[in-house]
């Protein structure tokens, strides 16, 4: 797993911004994620859906939560084993929707940082992302 | 399966790429290798590590295919029926590897366009290149079996 490059960025990113935005994206790019998110409002359009304050409140949680675990890359499964219960146990939500989210959200990081998003930059992110996924989906039964 | 508006969001971006393909090819090919080294396997031909000429090179013939799957995007069977032979019995690349939400390395290379676009990379856009690569994507591995 990577160390520091990748964390360059991090203190960098508007974890408000970028949450929402990537939660955002997924919802619109992979519409069938909304079924999570009924209670959400409205989500009738894309703009809907990048401007409504529960997708925006949502993702910073997300995003923020995402960047604890970043602190301890290399105990990834540990650091989220709860949070693996917890989507298994009572969220119900497959495991592959973490993949799609780690996805969408190394697609939002190069718009923002554009050039700086080095094809190393992006192997790292991918990886840590990639990682978060497993260890989320770890505590599955 | 494409609307209208997805259809002019996918020309939309397209035009930013023309006469780009050989760069922007060349950036997918380099961030592909790097990101999933495994994807190497399937360009021996270009060695162990391809310079820029034949990333160039090559990165330009990908995109000047995708150009023409832009162009008819309404009947990609017969404009890719070649290429998915091609990929079928000889290049015979894992389907893994092609877009589509599970499918992993060749989708992620919207990776190359959100960063070069940036503010103009509307979730619009975003979408319906997901969705078209993904057709793409499926008429390239129908003949796999």
């Amino acid at each position: 797993l990577p160390n520091h490059p990748t964390l360059s960025l991090s203190h960098r990113v508007n974890v408000e911004e970028v949450g929402g935005e990537a939660l955002g994206r997924l919802l619109v790019v992979y519409p069938w994620t909304q079924r999570f998110f009924e209670h959400f409002g409205d989500l009738s359009s894309a703009d809907a859906i990048l401007g409504n304050p529960k997708v925006k409140a949502h993702g910073k949680k997300v995003l923020d939560t995402f960047s604890e675990g970043l602190k301890q890359l290399d105990d990834l499964k540990g650091a989220f084993a709860s949070l693996s219960e917890l989507h298994c146990d009572k969220l119900h939500v497959d495991p592959e929707n973490f993949r799609l989210l780690g996805n969408v959200l190394v697609v939002v990081l190069a718009r923002r940082f554009g050039g700086e998003f080095t094809p190393e930059l992006q192997a790292n992110f991918q990886k840590v992302v990639t990682g978060v996924a497993n260890a989320l989906a770890h505590r599955y039964h | 399966m494409l609307s209208a508006q997805e259809r002019a969001h996918i020309a939309q971006v397209w035009d930013l790429i023309a006469g780009h393909e050989a760069s922007f090819g060349a950036e997918l090919l380099l961030r592909l290798f790097t990101v999933y080294p495994s994807t190497k396997v399937y360009f021996r031909h270009l060695g162990d590590q391809p310079d820029e000429v034949q990333l160039l090179s090559h990165g330009q013939r990908m995109l000047q295919a995708v150009g023409v799957a832009v162009q008819y995007m309404d009947n990609l069977h017969a404009v890719l029926s070649p290429l998915a032979d091609l990929h079928a019995q000889v290049l015979r690349v894992d389907p893994t590897n092609f877009p589509g939400p599970s499918h992993r390395p060749l989708l992620r290379q919207l990776v190359v366009l959100a960063s070069h676009l940036q503010g103009e990379y509307t979730v619009e856009m975003q979408a319906a290149w997901d969705k078209f690569l993904t057709g793409v994507a499926v008429v390239l591995t129908e003949k796999y079996r």
